[in-house]
Formats: structure tokens, sequence, C-alpha cells
């Protein structure tokens, strides 16, 4: 089955370092506004959620229709991005 | 049991309070109905919760009912124990009595039979009427209280309490408040015990076949009812949260098949803050509830607790997670529910929570934390309701006029198409509807985005709505869309009404719209639905979905369906702002912005692009800002706001080239390039630092010397997709090391064209300050408008291994040396050169490690010392050492392409030129020099001190300056010191004096040059009184020559001379001085010293040269033969000189010839005499000066004492006698006095030594 996957790295800055679309699904034009609107708003939800727990993965801390967003918070506040359907 | 499902709506809806009963035995109620009555409500009950602890109820409602009134009479024991909440919960018992008697026989039996009944809570209050006055009434009354007291009260347990009516008694009612508190408390605690116990039973056959939902709603409703009259709101919630847990487990229990509501008129406005709109006797389904109807009654008893609580936080986290959850749920039966249920639903529900919420809620309610999450639950509310109301008006056709931006693409594009069972069916005589949709779709032009930026507009749809639309129509099966998309014609039920036009018409959206052609539609069912079909089709639908005349309205026109659009993303972005989503916030200010755009309040639509600008910008999300910023830009256009437009050209450019196209890119180029050569009204430097880069080469940084002038060269990067021209351009340079000075801008003079990518540009650097310095800023001109650059580059150096650090510390790209000498002026010789002659004077110019390309020498010569410009100037090459160039090891001079011949140079208004071959070697320049010194050399007579001449009088000076460095920048001055000497210093002597009168006289030459000198005649012409003996030519006795005298060494001449005795001849002076002429030649190196003088004909060192001729002047004197006085210094004491201590000096003067004057006679002659002393070592007690007088006679002496004292301690030199009418020749000083005497330091003093006697 077609899987929608992108991976993204944003600096402490919030400023994305790397993008990749890592998902089965052929690579649409719209795609790549799509998945960093949706990723950007998440940093929203990240800079809440990454200062009230110790823990570095958070899991699932959006989501957005059928993708999920996770991310891993990093000890410098580098964040790794995962979404997936 | 559920048939009282009636009866308890109604019971619950008529009863608020928690009921009092009273018992008016004695018909006292009305005269104390107002004083209880004022009692309510309670303050400050404490009741006890469902796990028994304590709690304070502020403001306690109740309600005081005679037992004889109706409301507590008519009821039925079954009901009773299920409605037992309504019942009283204290019984309140009013007596009166005044006579013994009369409470034991009457009273007190009928109190008995009143209080028999356990179940109820009650109390005696006795009601005394007796006057204050009356004693004896008032005992009575005490009497029949205490009787009471003792009948009815026990230890355990007050019951009975008194009211004094004419004298109440304050503590009256804290009693009686007390007794009904603890009355209710013990009934409230019976009555949870009761119910626990019911609904612990029912619980237990929850898996029973004859399990029944309503019952046990029924029961666990009313103790939550209870609990929620006592005002114990928490435990009330927390029943109604059990409620809703069971419900949702026997609603979720497999194989049971009920219908799960909805389906009603009005049903698609959610009920879930209005738990009373629907009755729960119509949502009964078998022995439960319809699920639609139920869970919204069910959240909605909880909001209202929640309310109650001051929770309006809670009620919109969890109404938002019950929506979410029901919206799922209304997905699951979506396919029964009528077109577009679930969205409708959904907008009414988040419609409704937001109003309520909102308005519950007073800001600094609760804690900070709480207050953003109740913020940000309200924006979600509102996102949640702008997307679907998006969707409905999406499927009535409004889809052109909804922004395609990426929030509303991604919130719109994955949301799926409702999922009805049949797709709504085109209504018959809605022809005229579908031609106006279908005008609507040709007018709408899709909106060209400024700089002519082409690019395909972001999906709305999760899949094409013609497609899912035509594939969920009833008479269409899988099979005819399949035919429907591949072009091909149905095979199956031979229906040919889609004609092969008609298939490709809808195989694309575009060609549908364009193609549609209005009187195409004939109603039959099979043809697919065009577009304008599918919107007139689900607009009809969508009416008879929608009860809500609000909602309706906002869907009706275009108009309207904007206006609420605008305040939903309104609302969600306020809120969210509120609760610090920012992202979420500003990107929903973006869709504000659109909306303002499209009506053209450019001003309005700016400001809030502006801020989504800023934070796509900010955050480095270029992708999102791509999208965003055209759309500033065209505002900022029409606004004129020039500043602004530039500046988001400028950002348009630097964002990644991938974003855009090339064309599109040009076009953003030219904007600024016509702008910048526009008349611009307010002229605004532009920040241009992401679009124009620079660093400093790589390599070393520039160094120069202090002073010089030099090119830095830049490296430049530009963004811009063509050629671009700069007016001018500037970079500034920032010293490191000093904080006070600021940058300085070093401006490149022409104008530049820079090309896409990296550009070197070379500015030419005025001398600067010592210090490294770094790049700062670039400034320039494009056109008339000035931009600055403030960022260096990354994709310069090789070093930018940080990614992160943008602020990286620059390296130094000019370094200028602390002043040092560059070069070095020196004579080349520093023995003495001839006199009188013109000599080469060598200049050493010696550059240290800097060129002398291009310098100029100033010559001053100094006074006494003249040029002798008739001769050429020459250069050479210095040599370090004469046996450098011995080294057979060192290759010749190969690090120098310049032979080291010697070349002539000329001399222009006191400059040379130094040429371009000794701009890096040392050289030596030759410049033939005459020092002129006027006087005649003099001998110096032997015996006599040397009075040798003065190494001073042969010092000339020379003053160069000489102008070097790039542009002749440096100067370096410099006074070089010359020696001249004349070629010999002649001393005389007699060197036998003969018999007969003959003089030898020895004139010996001192060679005072390095260079060997061969005299070649010499002769000397006697002054007068003096001849030369024999010949008389004045010629040496002995020829020897030439006589070669070599560097540093003397040689001797005789001369025979005699004493002759000139007679004076009137009018003529005598000559007094004799002269020697000495003629010669000089062979030295003009490297070492002297040597032959500079000729104009240059014929070569090896041929002869003129001899010169040196004349020295010397004095002869005639011996001293006659001495008439001897002046003899007599010997001082023997014990030594010391300081302070007197002396007497003795000299004894002795004549030694008669006086020629007066011979015969007796007299005395008077000798001046005189001493001289240094008046700072003695100290002469006497006359200094004075007449002696001494016998004219030969032989006559006298001794002549002074007195003197020694003032300082040393060897000092005493005072000498001189007798001034005397001529020294004819003194005689025997013996001589001695050149310096010892003096002793003053003794020591003993006087502090010695005891006193």
């Amino acid at each position: 089955m077609a899987s929608t996957a992108c991976f993204m790295i944003v600096s402490k800055n919030d400023i994305p370092i790397y993008e990749a679309e890592v998902g089965t699904v052929p690579k649409k034009e719209d795609a790549a506004h799509q998945h960093q609107f949706i990723l950007h708003a998440a940093l929203d939800i990240v800079q809440d959620t990454a200062w009230n727990t110790s823990a570095m993965f958070l899991k699932s801390i959006d989501r957005f229709n059928d993708l999920v967003v996770s991310v891993y918070v990093t000890a410098g506040h580098i964040l790794s991005f995962v979404m997936s359907d | 049991m559920a048939t009282f499902l009636p009866q308890f709506q109604s019971i619950k809806s008529s009863f608020a309070h928690i009921v009092l009963s009273v018992e008016d035995v004695s018909d006292l109620w009305p005269t104390i109905k107002k004083g209880f009555e004022e009692r309510l409500p309670f303050k400050r009950a404490s009741l006890n919760n469902k796990t028994r602890n304590p709690v304070l109820v502020d403001e306690l409602p109740a309600e005081f009912i005679l037992t004889t009134d109706a409301r507590l009479r008519s009821r039925f024991p079954q009901e009773q124990s299920l409605f037992w909440f309504r019942e009283p919960y204290a019984t309140i018992v009013l007596v009166t009595c005044e006579d013994l008697d009369e409470f034991k026989n009457i009273l007190k039996p009928r109190l008995k039979l009143i209080v028999q009944n356990d179940d109820r809570e009650w109390f005696i209050v006795y009601v005394s009427k007796a006057p204050a006055h009356n004693d004896q009434a008032t005992k009575m009354a005490k009497k029949v209280f205490a009787k009471l007291e003792v009948d009815f009260s026990s230890k355990k347990r007050e019951r009975c309490c008194k009211l004094d009516i004419h004298g109440p008694d304050p503590n009256f009612w804290d009693d009686l408040e007390g007794k009904i508190m603890e009355c209710i408390r013990n009934t409230l605690d019976r009555r949870i015990l009761f119910y626990e116990e019911e609904i612990r039973k029912l619980s237990e056959q929850r898996f029973m076949p004859v399990w029944n939902f309503c019952n046990f709603f029924i029961l666990k409703e009313s103790l939550a009812f209870m609990f929620e009259v006592a005002h114990l709101h928490e435990d009330a919630l927390r029943e109604y949260d059990e409620l809703e847990l069971c419900y949702l487990e026997t609603v979720n229990m497999a194989g049971k098949q009920r219908d799960f509501g909805g389906m009603e008129k009005g049903d698609d406005q959610a009920t879930l803050l209005d738990s009373g709109k629907k009755a729960l006797a119509q949502i009964v389904q078998d022995d439960s509830f319809r699920e639609f109807e139920f869970r919204q009654y069910l959240f909605s008893c909880q909001a209202k607790l929640l309310f109650k609580l001051k929770r309006p936080f809670e009620v919109a986290s969890r109404g938002y997670s019950f929506i979410i959850s029901f919206s799922g749920a209304l997905a699951l039966h979506e396919s029964m529910l009528p077109f577009c249920m679930r969205e409708v639903w959904v907008i009414t529900a988040c419609l409704a929570l937001i109003g309520a919420t909102a308005s519950n809620y007073e800001d600094g309610l609760a804690a900070p934390d709480v207050e953003k999450e109740f913020y940000r639950v309200q924006g979600e509310l509102h996102t949640l309701c702008h997307t679907k109301f998006m969707r409905l008006g999406h499927l009535v056709g409004y889809g052109s006029d909804i922004e395609r931006s990426p929030v509303n693409s991604a919130s719109l594009s994955m949301l799926p198409w409702p999922k009805p069972a049949v797709w709504p069916p085109l209504p018959p005589d809605a022809s005229s509807e579908v031609l106006a949709k279908e005008k609507m779709i040709l007018q709408e032009s899709p909106r060209l985005k400024h700089f002519g930026i082409q690019r395909k507009p972001l999906p709305l749809e999760p899949s094409v709505l013609l497609r899912e639309a035509n594939r969920r129509r009833a008479s269409l099966s899988a099979g005819n869309m399949s035919d429907l998309f591949d072009g091909r014609p149905r095979s199956g039920d031979g229906d040919s009404s889609g004609t092969p036009s008609a298939v490709q018409r809808v195989s694309n959206v575009s060609m549908s719209r364009t193609l549609s052609s209005p009187g195409n539609f004939d109603g039959s069912i099979d043809r697919p639905m065009r577009l304008a079909e599918i919107f007139v089709a689900a607009e009809h639908a969508l009416r008879n979905t929608i009860s809500d005349a609000e909602l309706w309205k906002s869907l009706s026109s275009v108009e309207e369906f904007e206006k609420k659009y605008l305040d939903l993303s309104k609302g969600a972005a306020n809120n969210y702002h509120r609760s610090w989503w920012k992202r979420h916030g500003v990107v929903l200010d973006g869709e504000i912005a659109a909306v303002h755009h499209k009506h053209e309040n450019y001003d309005l639509a700016a400001n809030l692009y502006e801020k989504v600008c800023a934070l796509y910008a900010g955050e480095g999300w270029e992708n999102l800002l791509a999208e965003v910023l055209p759309n500033l830009a065209e505002c900022q256009k029409i606004l004129s706001d020039q500043a602004g437009y530039l500046s988001s050209c400028v950002k348009l450019l630097s964002l990644d080239k991938g974003l855009f196209l090339p064309k599109e890119r040009q076009a953003f180029q030219s904007e600024v390039v016509r702008l910048a050569h526009s008349e611009m009204e307010h002229p605004v430097p532009l920040d241009v630092s992401s679009l124009i880069t620079f660093s400093s080469n790589q390599g070393p940084p520039l160094e120069l010397c202090d002073g010089d002038p030099g090119t830095l060269t830049v490296a430049l990067w530009s963004g811009f997709p063509d050629d671009i021209t700069l007016e001018s351009l500037s970079v500034m340079l920032t010293a490191t090391n000093s904080n006070d000075e600021g940058a300085k801008a070093i401006k490149s003079s022409e104008a530049i064209v820079l090309m896409p990518g990296r550009n070197n540009i070379t500015v030419s650097l005025p001398p600067q300050k010592p210090g490294s310095y770094v790049l700062g800023a670039l400034t320039g001109q494009i056109g008339q408008l000035r931009f600055r650059s403030h960022s260096f580059s990354k994709g310069g150096p090789a070093d930018t291994d940080d990614f992160m650090s943008f602020e990286k510390p620059t390296r130094p790209v000019l370094k200028v040396a602390r002043p040092r000498s560059l070069v070095d002026l020196a004579a080349a010789v520093s023995s003495a050169l001839l006199m009188n002659e013109t000599q080469w004077v060598g200049i050493i110019v010696k550059p240290i490690n800097y060129s002398l390309k291009g310098a100029v020498l100033h010559i001053d010569t100094g006074p006494g010392l003249s040029i002798a410009e008739k001769h050429e100037i020459e250069i050479e090459k210095h040599e370090f050492g004469a046996n450098n160039t011995d080294h057979s090891d060192n290759p010749p001079d190969n690090h120098s392409p310049v032979s080291a011949d010697v070349k002539q140079l000329s001399l222009e208004d006191g400059k040379i030129n130094l040429p371009d071959w000794t701009s890096n070697i040392t050289s030596v320049l030759w410049i033939p020099l005459k020092a002129i010194s006027h006087g005649l050399a003099e001998g110096t007579p032997a015996g006599t001190v040397s009075q040798r001449q003065s190494i001073v009088d042969g010092l000339r000076t020379i003053a160069l300056r000489l102008d070097f460095g790039v542009s002749h920048n440096q100067t370096f001055e410099k006074t070089v010191a010359v020696h001249f000497t004349d070629p010999f210093y002649v001393t005389t002597r007699v060197a036998d004096k003969c018999s007969d009168g003959t003089l030898l006289l020895q004139v010996i030459l001192q060679s005072q040059v390095k260079a060997s000198l061969t005299v070649s005649d010499a002769w000397l012409d006697l002054q007068d009184g003096f001849a030369h003996t024999g010949k008389g030519d004045g010629r040496p006795v002995s020829k020897f020559f030439p006589l070669i005298v070599s560097s540093k060494s003397r040689a001797g001449i005789l001369f025979s001379i005699c004493v002759v005795d000139t007679p004076a001849k009137d009018g003529e002076e005598l000559d007094p001085i004799s002269v020697l002429n000495i003629r010669y030649t000089i062979s030295g190196d003009r490297n070492l010293g002297a040597h032959s003088p500079v000729t104009k004909e240059l014929t070569g060192p090896e041929n002869e040269t003129d001899p010169l001729t040196f004349r020295s002047a010397l004095v002869l004197q005639r011996p001293v033969l006659d001495p008439c006085f001897a002046v003899g210094f007599l010997p001082l004491p023997s014990n030594g000189l010391r300081v302070g201590q007197l002396v007497t000096m003795k000299w004894r003067v002795e004549r030694l010839k008669d006086s020629g004057k007066d011979v015969d006679s007796d007299d005395v002659d008077e000798v001046l005499y005189e001493v001289n002393v240094n008046s700072e070592n003695w100290m002469v007690a006497g006359r200094k000066r004075g007449y002696t007088s001494l016998s004219t006679k030969q032989g006559s002496i006298i001794v002549i004492s002074i007195l003197c004292l020694p003032l300082v301690a040393g060897y000092v030199r005493p005072p000498q006698l001189g007798l001034p009418d005397v001529d020294k020749a004819n003194i005689s000083c025997n013996p001589p006095g001695p050149h310096l005497v010892c003096v002793l330091p003053p003794a020591f003093s003993s006087s502090y030594c010695v005891p006193a006697a």
C-alpha cells in the first residue's frame, strides 16, 4: 500500500534544514507545500509539549486528518519530524 | 421502570430545591413563616459527598413546605423510592403548649405519632408565646419545654429547640440551622446509600439479557440530580461521567443493532448544550436510548454542571473531543443520515460550543496555562467549523471563492467527501438553477498572480468532485464510471446517452467547465451529472438537511459565505494568537488577508500578509513564503508602498531558485530595476543582504604597509537572475582592534555589472591606519536606489562547516602593518674624501622588504658642498663586502635580472629617478660632489700642542629625501654626513741646528686618506726671515721623488734653511707664513675612501691623472735665544695641601740679563706680575696682579709669595705666575711649575670626639 511519509529536520531556530519525502506515494507538486504547512503548524505543539516532558521522542503530537506527526527532540532542541499516514 | 421516564423528566424540571417539610401541629406556621424563610438560602451548608467526605456548600437553596401541601400528599409509595430525591430532607414539627397537663395528655401522644416514622429526619421547634414581662407564663413555657426535651431528645441527639416569639433568642436561628443541616445531611447520606445499593444491584445484571439501560439511567440520573440539587456538582458530574462510560459500553456492544437517530427534522442542529431539546421518552429505543440524541443529552448535562462549577474551559476541551468522537460516530452512520448531516452537525456544534464557552468565560478565571489551553481549543473549534463550512461551500459551488492556500488545501484535500448512500440527484425543474451555476462557473476566471506567476493551484478536493458524485449515484455502477474515465463507450445497459463527446467532456474538470452547454441536460438519470448539476443537487439536498436558518443564510450566496468564512477565520486566528500558537494564528491571518485582498482592501491585506511573511521568513520556511509573498508584493505595489514592494521583490529573488521559474525571477528583477531607476518619492535604503552576499577572497588577507594604498578584491554573489548594473558600490571596512573608530567606506568608483553568481570586485583602497580590518557591510546604488547588504556569503569560503551560524566571526580581509622603516639611506664610505676635489660620494639605498619602484631621490647639499652638475650620477648594485662575488657557490645574482653594471643617471632639479631594477635590491648611488674649503691647511710646528684640523671642519652634510611607495605616498628623509679632508697633515720640526746657523727643517707628512698618495714634487716657499741654503729653489735636500705615502702612513722631507735678517721694506708687510707645496697623485677606490677627483672625461682608472697640488701653511719661528727672566716655582710645603688650609705659593723671579735700558743706575725696575688661577679651585688672599720692584742688575732675585686657599680636593692646576709685560720668549721657566697638584680633602673635625675637659 502506498504511503505518504515526510522526514524533516528543523533547527533550534525553527528553520527547516533538511526535508525528504520518503513515502511510496509518487511526489505531487503540491505535496511539498502541504507537508511543510503541516509540519510548520506542528511546531506550535512542539513548543508546548517539548518543555513539559522529559521524553525526547514525542509520539504523534499532531494529527492532520490521516497524517500523524511525530517528533524527536534532541538535547540541543533540533527537531526531527516524521509525518506519515 | 422505563415507563417512569416522562414522570421523571417532569419531576426533574419542576424540582429545583431541597424540600423541608413543616408539620404545623399548633397552627404556628403563618406566624413564624417569615422568620424561617428569611434564613434561606442557607449559607455555608456542610454536607457529605458520595465518599462521605464533608463538603462545604455555599448558598444551599431550600424550600419549606407544609406537610399538608398537595405536593407532598399525592404520591405512590413506589414512586417514592424511585424519586426519593424529591422527598423532604427534614421534618420540622412546630408546637406550642402552655400547660403541662395539656402537653402530657394531648400533645405528647400526638407528637409520638408524628415522629414514629423512622425514615424521616425530624426535630421539634417549641414556640413560646409567653410575653417577656409575664413571669408565670415564661416559667410555664420553660417547664413544658423541659418536659418536651426529656421526652423527645436523647443523649445522642438533641431534637428540640425553643423559639420565643416575644423575645427571640439570637442563638435560636443558629440552633435551628444546625438542626436542619443535620437532618439534611443524614437524609442525604441515607439516600445516597439507597441509590448506590440500587445501582450496584443493577450493575451486577449488566451483562444479563434482562438488563435495561433505561432503568439504570433513571437511578443513576436520580442520584446525579440529587447531588445537583444539593449543590454537590462534582459528584453529579462524576455520576454523568460514569453514565456516559456505561452507555458507550452498551451502545458498542456487538450484536445489538440499534437505530442511531438523527433522522428527524432539526437533528442537524447540535443539542450538545441543550438537554431539554428533546424529551428522553422520545429517544427511548427498546431498553436503551438512541445514540445520536442521548450522547448529546449526556454531554449537555455534563456541560451544565461544568458551567456551574465555573469550568467553561473544561466544557470547551471536553466539547472539542466530543465533537471529534461524535463526528466519527456520525461518519459510521453517514449513509443513513441526511446529506452532509455530519458536516452540518459539526458546524452547529462548534458554533454552539464556542458561543456558550466564550460567554461563560471571563479572563483571569483560570490559571495562565489553562487559559492558554482554553483559547487554543477555541481556535481549534473555529478551525474545525471553518473547514466543514468550506466543505459545504465547495459542494454548493463556492470553491472558486476559497483561497487556495496551503492551509485550506491541507485541510480540504485530505478531508474525504461526504459519503451518502446515494449522491443527491438533481431535482426536477432545477434547470434555471443549473443554468445560473453554469454561468457562474463560466464567469469565474482564475485570478492571475502578480509577476505573472503561473503555478498549479493547490487542490481543495481530496478527489475530483465530479467523479466522486457520479460514482455515488444510484444508477451508475462502478463499470459505468470506468467507462466515464477511460473514454470507452459503456457496454452494459445499452444506454448511449454518454456519447463520446460527453465522455471526454467529463474526463477533465476544466474541460467540463468550459464545454458543458446549458442545453445539454435532459434530466436523464443515467447520464453523468455535470459539475453545475452536482452543485445544484447538493444545494437542494443541503437545504433539506440544514434547519438552521442562520447557517443556511451563510450558504445562500457568495457574499454571505465569505462573510461567515471571514468570521470563522478571524475567530480562529484571534484565539490562536491568544493561546500563543502563533503559527496557527498567523496562517489564519493569511486567510483573512486573502479575503481582504480579493475585496481590494489592500491596506488590511498587506498588514496581515506582512505578519505571515515575517513568520515564514523568520523561520525560513521558503515553500510557504513563496506562496504568500507575491500577494504581499502585489498589495504593496497597489498601495504604492515602494519600500515594502522593493523589499518584497528582493525577498522573492532571494528565495530558493527552484521555487520560481526563471521567467518569474526575471520579472522580480525587472521590477526592482524599474523602481530603482524611477523617481521614488521617499527613497529608502534597501536591505539586500539575502540577495547580494559577499566575502573576502580566499587566501591570506591583503597586507599593506602603513600609509600605502592598495586594491582590495571582494567576492560578491549576486542572487539576481540576470546581470544587474550597480551605479556605485562601497565596501565598509571595520577595524577589529579599535572600538571607537567606526567603519570606513571604501568606494568603487565606476559602475559595476554584477553577473549572476560569483563576481570579483576590485576596489582601490586609500591608505589606512595600522590594524586589521574585516568586511563590514556592502552599500551601493542601483539607479537611485541605495542598497545595503551585511551578510557574508555562505557559499564562499570553504570553512563554512557550521551551517547554523550565520554570524560567524569574519576573517580579516586587510592587515595594515604598524609603521616601520621601509628603506634606509646611508653613506657608502665612512673614511674621508679629498677636500676641494670632486669626489664620488656613495649613497647606499637599501629597501627593507619594500619595493622602491618609481622612487625619486631628492638631494640637497649642505653649505660648503656642491654637486658637480657636469657629471652624470652613477648607480650600481651594492655588494655586501668585497668577498661576496668570490663565493663561487652562490650563483651570481640570479635573484635579480639586473646586471651589476654601473648605470648613469642624470640629476634634474635636485631629483633623481631611481631605475626600476633597483626597486628591490640594495644599490649605491654615486654622486660627484665637491667640498669647498677656502682656508689653507695649516701645518704644526714640532713641540707645540697638536692643533690638528678639527674633524668638524671637514664634515659636510647631504639632505636626502626619498619619495617612494605605490603612489609616492611614502617619504624617507635622512641627512648623511660625509667627511672631507686634506690629503696630508703636515708637522715640522727642526731636525738639527748646525753650528753654521743652518737649520735642518723636517717636514712630516701624515697621510689622512685611505688611498695611496704619490708625491712627485715638493717645495717650500719660505717666509721672510728665512732662506734656503744651497741653490735656493725651495726643493728638499734629498730627492727621492716620487715618494709614495700609503694609507695612514707618514713620510718626512728635509729642507735646509737658515735664518736671515730681512731688512724691513717700507710699506710692505713681512710675509709671516711659509707655504709647503706638494704635487701628488692619488690612487684610491671610491668604495673605500678618497680617490682621484672626478674629471669630466672619464678616461678610465688606468690612465694617469694630472698631479694635484696640496699647499699647507707653516709658521717658522725664529729660535728664542735670550731669556731675560727666569721664573721658578718654589717647592710646596711637604705636608701637602688640604682643602681649607691656607698655603703660600712662592715663585722666584730672577733677572738673567741686565736691563738694556739703564744699566748704570742702581735703580730698581717695576715688574708687573699676575697670578692666573682658576677661581673655582683656588681662592687667592691678596692681590693677583701687581708690581714688584726688581733690581735692574743681572742676577737680582725676588720671591713673590701669594697666599692661596684650595677650595676643592683632587688634582688641580696650581696658580701660575705670569709676567704680562715681558714677552713670553724672554721668560725661562726654571724650574717649571707643576701641571697639577694634589689637594687633600679637609681634615676630619675631631671636636665632637674629644670629651669635655
